[in-house]
């Protein structure tokens, strides 16, 4: 049948009747409501006037984290039996998302740290808030210190903030391979904006969100190139699939649906080697990116530094659990099958990226930059508990995010406090003495980062020591050995910096602190105490953790 | 559906000669747009390069992409790039700066990728064969690309709507100024008109 | 509420030590709501040591009551606990109240939990009502004292923590009470730290707390790798079964943590030196409840004890030892507070022979110490009242005739002074009795050598004893001048008066009627009833050397003639001796700080030359690849680029490599 004769043949019939897509909104509820939120942002930004904008967003923006959240427990409480019968899960939305315990886990974590976030956002005692006043003003023009002096501030902060979280929880909870582009795409695109719109410093800010954006549009390439590869391996980009056919292997044959035309099966055989490992390792690539692995870590240092601190906290904290989410449903779910293969190469990354992320700290002078590399090698301590690649590695992974998100958020909160005339006060330097003028602040830095060194009593311990077990469990013993080594570099500037705030001298025009309004004091009051509840009294989340591990993702 | 037998690559169809040409035609146009002196002429090869390309996907009876690449690509993205090259009032002649010193690098690179992704898929359908016959049955039509899009893939269409808006709201954020004084804005207007 | 009080009501009508129990009983779950909430017990105190701390002076007014308030909280519950205990039948007298999953990391599983049983029970009624009367003592006694506020925010934290060591129930949980413990014992005896020997004498009891405490932490891990599990139960059910070797070790272990807290011989070196703390803390944590720890800890652990015949030796013999040793030097001390600290040590010594014997003197050990809570604590709080009435003069060379001075005081300790010596119908004559009886009854020639340095011990201390109680309150006055004795106020002689009725009935309570040791059978152990027979062999002979020790010591101390001169006599060599406490510290010193200080020496070196050397390139090579790797950050987008895309061919690279 020739492209004419089916043209002329169908214009005459009437348009056939697409059958309806199943999708379960009660499970995609929590995401839906996130996005429905944003939307709602759009129309207040459009209908609201300017001086109630800020007052009618930030509620609402919370509200509908917090929502999201109980939406996310009541999904949790649900009995929902997956096709194999075995576990707990389901493939929702045609296949497009998997909805499952450990998704459940990630979304709720990454609900509860953006709320965190927001109310870093919503601070405005600091400097009438993070955010410029308007990014379209040249940076040092007189429009620009109009807009300072106007006490003007961007509210399209909340929707495009939602938007991200909207993308974070579409990202993790992917059952594909197009659907985790989307995601991608939909959680980069409002954070390289955000970025962009610090209040003080607007070129390093702008700088930052150029490099961010071109950087991420360079690894979204990899994964669309990965995915495509995979594609013509699978015949497939559903996860499932590709597990099926990497076990089938090269020459396999199995039949699949065919897209738009319900009903129809199509025999597809699986592509040769070649395509598959130049898929995964590109699909690979895409994803380590975004969690800031080593060597794709170039871009984490200078947009923290660039980058509004509260969006910096928000990535940091939720960016990476997201990310992380969608590395481990992609190699949990799609490359089960292939765990020998490519545990060396993570085996490589993470080695790299705790050293390099501990090495490298050692010399930084920015506190933004310090606590990017510490992030980095985190990431790096993460990587280890994956690659056990079984579900006390997820669990493990699972609690370190969870512990990892609330401290981070903390810790970036103090540094919003810490301010001189040009804004934060950035550089190490000026935090010298700092426990002598605000002891309560410098602790609770120091606790923050105590944590991150992972001392006794913290989160930060019991989440190492889960990962690490479970690395020594999985047979990665030479690679704990150098997270430890790690450790106790990390450990190194950590400590440099405790001693610097209380036992060096403050300078005489050193740094005031702001003292906060109830939000960033609720950012830090969350902070320390999930810290310390998590690193004494861990049972409850881990056994959460446990919990939504132990039945894996949905395929 | 069984994979058809008859057909190969040694006894190419017209269809396959076609497929060839548009080939070669893009990957030339495709030099000349990283090679010309000219912006406006590297322009321009990018819509023949465009073009050809959409020529391929109709060749494999993939009627709705090559109609889109025609629209966007060689319609808004090129017309974009040449407004773009009028307002930054770039040189309309040949101008000697448009290579760097890193140009032997951007080669090896460029050769490098391209020699790693055609090995890698000249060897990963070494076997296959689809003849185009089998191609044309439908699979790249409006139709089904619709079906599979609104009901398969429906998810995924609608978060892509969620980030235009979301690029949209952020298009807003960076180019809109409301505050500052008026004159400001004016002497800015009256200085954009006498350029 | 009312199941509480109808069971705290019903054991009041019977007598509670008729109802034994056959063999140890079986743990059971705690309920109700007074068993069911006993983690309020420690929370109070510590809730009042975290408002006292943590509210600076903002708390200095009404603080001290805050404190007083919570401990008797405590005291009060307890009492509660202790009643509702009773309603139970024996056997189910072992109450186990899970809180929390504390620390659940991989097989090691150690759960918040608290044991309530006739033991436990018994040590917290001693804490919290010996620790009240005590704060309510303080309250006269540091009313001067502008730090009162800190004092008391400490000693909240020991009853706190002490109570937490006796109600865990299991071995982790009862060694955060230890170091609790040790940490206000730290804190309290170096409270006026602006005295160099307070400093001094802090840092040296911890040092040397430091040896036990670390003797029972690697008791406990070792008992980890052979249970698998650190709780009580468990492990006591199979202590039999465990390797002889390694049971005998841990038994070994749990004693020097023992010696540490409890000052037995090696670790005694610290508790005379402790006596620079304010005295209610004497009284409280280094006579009546801390030092105490070590005879709680052996009794909690007897099942391990029981199949350890070896370890048990050893700890009779570091009793005896331990009892004639601090008796000696409580002969030979002028300072009123170290003469009742050598007391200590000696009393202890006899709970840790009990102890020792096994099942036949945990009962006996357990009664003495609860005795000796009373009499000690009443000595001690007698002798603060006299320091408070003479210029804080410690030295009993400047006291004398001091009976009419304060005849509350006089009152009171000479009470404590005749229950202490044994005196019959008195509290220490039934217990201490008990022990040299049963340490007899061991039989052989251990139980002679064991029985017959008891009996001297008693001898000895009825000398020390009535050498305090003549030089204090009998003879002439030897005051310093400008020494004007008065009694002390009401806060204070009113404790010194509830410990004395304790320090002369107490004994008479509990080993009458074998009342005591069938309560405390369902932990310890049946152990067969012989009646009180203040006629036996041992007893005669005991009462015999005390009346000895107290005529010697009338003869050179208490009768109007005798001349007690203000400055010490040289003495002989055996006085010089027991003066310098018997040359422990010279041991301690020549044995330990000579060798250790040489070791440090030589490790300073390695480490300066060595380690640091190491350390510093390592610094250096990590400072500078940081240098280094730092450049790699250019700032430019296109270098970033390059770094991922080389890193994406090394991640291709890296897979690629598998397939080869």
């Amino acid at each position: 049948m020739s492209l004419l004769a089916s043209a002329v043949l169908a214009a005459p019939a009437p348009t056939p009747d697409i059958p309806a897509p199943t999708i379960e909104y009660g499970l995609l509820s929590p995401m839906l409501l996130v996005f429905g939120i944003a939307v709602v942002g759009v129309l207040v930004e459009a209908f609201v006037p300017r001086a109630h904008r800020a007052a009618v967003q930030m509620p609402i923006t919370l509200l509908g984290l917090a929502g999201a959240f109980i939406l996310t427990i009541v999904v949790a409480t649900q009995d929902i039996t997956p096709a194999s019968g075995q576990g707990w899960g389901k493939l929702a939305a045609m296949g497009s998302i998997g909805i499952d315990r450990p998704t459940l886990f990630i979304q709720g974590t990454i609900l509860i740290l953006a709320l965190v976030s927001t109310f870093m956002i919503a601070e405005r005692r600091t400097d009438e808030g993070s955010f410029t006043a308007q990014a379209a003003a040249t940076p040092g023009s007189a429009a620009e210190r109009e807009g300072l002096l106007a006490g003007a501030t961007h509210t399209e902060v909340y929707p495009l903030v939602m938007f991200a979280v909207g993308g974070m929880l579409l990202f993790p909870a992917s059952g594909d391979l197009i659907t985790m582009f989307v995601a991608l795409e939909v959680l980069s695109l409002p954070l390289y904006l955000l970025c962009g719109l610090a209040r003080r410093r607007r070129l390093l800010s702008q700088e930052a969100a150029v490099k961010y954006f071109l950087l991420g549009a360079f690894s979204s390439g990899f994964f669309l190139f990965g995915a495509a590869l995979l594609y013509g391996y699978a015949g497939s980009v559903q996860l499932g699939a590709i597990a099926r056919a990497v076990r089938l292997g090269p020459g396999g044959q199995y039949a699949t649906e065919v897209y738009g035309a319900s009903g129809q099966f199509a025999q597809v055989t699986v592509g040769s080697n070649a395509l598959l490992m130049l898929g995964v390792a590109l699909l690979a690539v895409g994803l380590l990116f975004k969690l800031g692995a080593v060597p794709f870590q170039s871009w984490k240092p200078d947009v923290y530094q660039g980058a509004p601190t509260p969006i910096t906290a928000l990535m940091a904290s939720c960016t990476l659990v997201a990310a992380f989410g969608a590395l481990f449903r992609v190699f949990y779910v799609a490359f089960d099958g292939l765990t020998w293969e490519w545990r060396p190469m993570m085996w490589l990354i993470a080695i790299l990226t705790m050293v390099v992320g501990a090495v490298v700290a050692v010399t930084q002078t920015d506190v933004k930059r310090l606590l990017a590399y510490s992030s980095i090698a985190h990431a790096g301590f993460i990587l280890t508990g994956m690659i056990a690649a079984d579900a006390a590695g997820l669990s493990s992974a699972l609690f370190y995010l969870a512990a990892y998100g609330f401290t981070t958020i903390g810790a970036f909160a103090i540094v919003t406090l810490v301010r001189d005339a040009g804004g934060e006060a950035g550089h190490l330097s000026r935090w010298a003495g700092l426990g002598k003028r605000s002891p309560v602040i410098a602790g609770a830095f120091a606790f923050f980062l105590l944590a991150f060194a992972g001392i006794p009593l913290t989160s930060g311990f019991i989440g190492k020591f889960a990962v690490f077990q479970a690395a020594i469990a999985g047979g990665a013993t030479p690679l704990v050995v150098v997270g430890v080594l790690s450790s106790a570099v990390a450990a190194f500037f950590y400590v440099r910096i405790i001693v610097l705030m209380f036992f060096s001298d403050p300078a005489p025009d050193g740094p005031a602190v702001v003292v906060p309004s109830v939000f960033t004091s609720a950012a830090v009051a969350l902070g320390v105490a999930a810290t310390l509840v998590l690193g004494v009294l861990p049972q409850s989340v881990l056994d959460l953790a446990d919990q939504a591990a132990s039945s894996l993702f949905v395929r | 559906m069984t994979v058809l037998a008859e057909g190969s690559y040694a006894s190419p169809t017209g269809q396959e000669i076609v497929f060839v040409l548009l080939g070669v035609v893009t990957l030339a146009a495709a030099v000349l747009v990283v090679t010309t002196r000219r912006l406006v002429h590297a322009a321009l090869w990018l819509v023949v390069a465009f073009g050809a390309l959409a020529g391929c996907y109709l060749v494999m009876s993939a009627e709705l992409v090559a109609w889109v690449q025609v629209l966007i690509y060689v319609g808004a993205v090129v017309v974009l790039l040449l407004f773009g090259i009028m307002l930054t009032r770039a040189p309309i002649g040949p101008s000697t700066d448009l290579d760097g010193a890193n140009r032997p690098a951007a080669v090896v690179v460029a050769v490098a990728l391209a020699g790693v992704l055609v090995t890698v898929i000249v060897d990963g359908f070494r076997t296959a064969y689809v003849p185009s016959a089998r191609a044309s049955s439908g699979a790249g039509s409006a139709e089904t690309i619709g079906a599979a899009l609104f009901r398969d893939w429906v998810l995924p269409f609608e978060a892509l709507s969620v980030l235009l808006l979301a690029a949209l709201i952020g298009a807003i954020v960076l180019s809109r100024r409301e505050i500052g004084p008026a004159e400001t804005d004016a002497r800015r207007g009256g200085g954009e008109g006498e350029g | 509420m009312t199941g509480t009080l109808t069971s705290a009501a019903a054991p009041l009508a019977g007598s509670f030590g008729n109802l034994a129990g056959a063999g140890l009983a079986e743990t059971t779950a705690a309920t109700g709501a007074v068993h069911g909430n006993a983690w309020l017990m420690v929370a109070f105190p510590l809730l009042g040591a975290a408002v006292l701390l943590l509210g600076g002076r903002r708390t200095s007014g009404w603080g001290h009551y805050l404190a007083v308030a919570m401990s008797l909280a405590s005291f009060v519950w307890g009492v509660l606990s202790f009643f509702q205990l009773l309603g139970f039948a024996p056997e189910e007298r072992s109450r186990d109240l899970h809180i929390f999953s504390w620390i659940p990391v991989g097989s090691l599983r150690i759960d918040f939990g608290l044991l309530l049983d006739p033991l436990s029970l018994t040590f917290v009624l001693l804490i919290t009502g010996v620790g009240s009367l005590i704060h309510i003592y303080s309250i006269g006694y540091m009313a001067h004292d502008p730090e009162r506020r800190r004092f008391f925010a400490y000693l909240n934290l020991f009853v706190a923590a002490m109570l937490l060591l006796v109600l865990a129930n299991n071995y982790a949980l009862l060694y955060v009470g230890w170091e609790g413990v040790g940490l206000a014992s730290y804190l309290l005896i170096g409270f006026w730290q602006y005295k160099n020997s307070a400093a001094v004498a802090a840092k040296k009891a911890f040092i040397v707390n430091r040896v036990g405490d670390f003797g029972l932490s690697v008791g406990i891990m070792i008992m980890f790798a052979t249970f698998g599990t650190v709780a009580f139960t468990p492990i006591f059910e199979h202590a039999a079964e465990g390797a002889q070797g390694w049971v005998t070790t841990i038994a070994l272990l749990l004693l020097l943590g023992a010696c540490g807290k409890s000052a037995q011989l090696p670790l005694q070196s610290w508790l005379l030196d402790a006596m620079e703390g304010p005295t209610p803390v004497s009284a409280l944590i280094h006579a009546a409840t801390m030092v105490t720890a070590g005879v709680y800890l052996i009794t909690r652990s007897g099942p391990i004890f029981d199949v350890a015949p070896e370890a048990q030796l050893v700890v009779t013999i570091v009793g005896a030892a331990t009892l004639l040793f601090g008796a000696i030097i409580g002969c030979a001390k002028d300072d009123i507070k170290k003469a009742l600290a050598g007391s200590t040590m000696s009393q202890i010594g006899y709970m840790h022979l009990a102890a020792g014997l096994g099942p036949i003197g945990y009962a006996a050990a357990i009664a003495h110490l609860l005795t000796h809570g009373f009499f000690k604590a009443g000595l001690f709080l007698g002798a603060g009242s006299v320091m408070h009435g003479m210029n804080d003069q410690v030295d009993m060379r400047k006291y004398g005739a001091l009976r009419k001075a304060m005849p509350i005081t006089f009152a009171t300790f000479g009470l404590g002074y005749l229950a202490i010596i044994g005196f019959p119908g008195l509290a220490g004559w039934f217990t201490k009795d008990a022990i040299i009886e049963a340490a007899f009854a061991k039989g052989g020639t251990t139980g002679l050598v064991l029985g017959g340095a008891a009996l001297l011990g008693a001898g000895l201390t009825a000398f020390y004893m009535s050498r305090v109680m003549f030089m204090t309150f009998f003879g002439t006055k030897r005051w310093d001048d400008g020494a004007h004795p008065h009694e002390s106020p009401a806060s204070m002689t009113g404790p010194m008066v509830l410990l004395a009725i304790g320090s002369v009935f107490g004994g008479a309570f509990l080993v009458l009627g074998h009342r005591f040791a069938d309560f405390l059978a369902p932990v310890v152990g049946e152990q067969e009833a012989h009646a009180f027979n203040p006629l036996a062999p041992a007893s005669v002979a005991t009462f015999v050397l005390m009346v000895l020790g107290v005529s010697i010591a009338w003869l050179r101390y208490g009768r109007e003639r005798a001349t007690v001169p203000r400055t010490a006599p040289k003495g002989s060599f055996v006085t010089v001796a027991a003066r310098k406490d018997l040359y422990g510290d010279a041991i301690n010193e020549g044995l330990l700080m000579r060798p250790g200080q040489w070791l440090a020496r030589v490790s300073v070196f390695v480490d300066n030359r060595g380690i640091d050397g190491i350390v510093r390139s390592l610094a250096a090579a990590v400072g500078g690849s940081s240098g280094r790797l730092r450049r790699v950050q250019t700032g430019y987008v296109r270098s970033y680029a390059l770094s991922m895309f080389f890193g994406a061919a090394i991640v291709v690279a890296a897979l690629l490599v598998v397939r080869l």
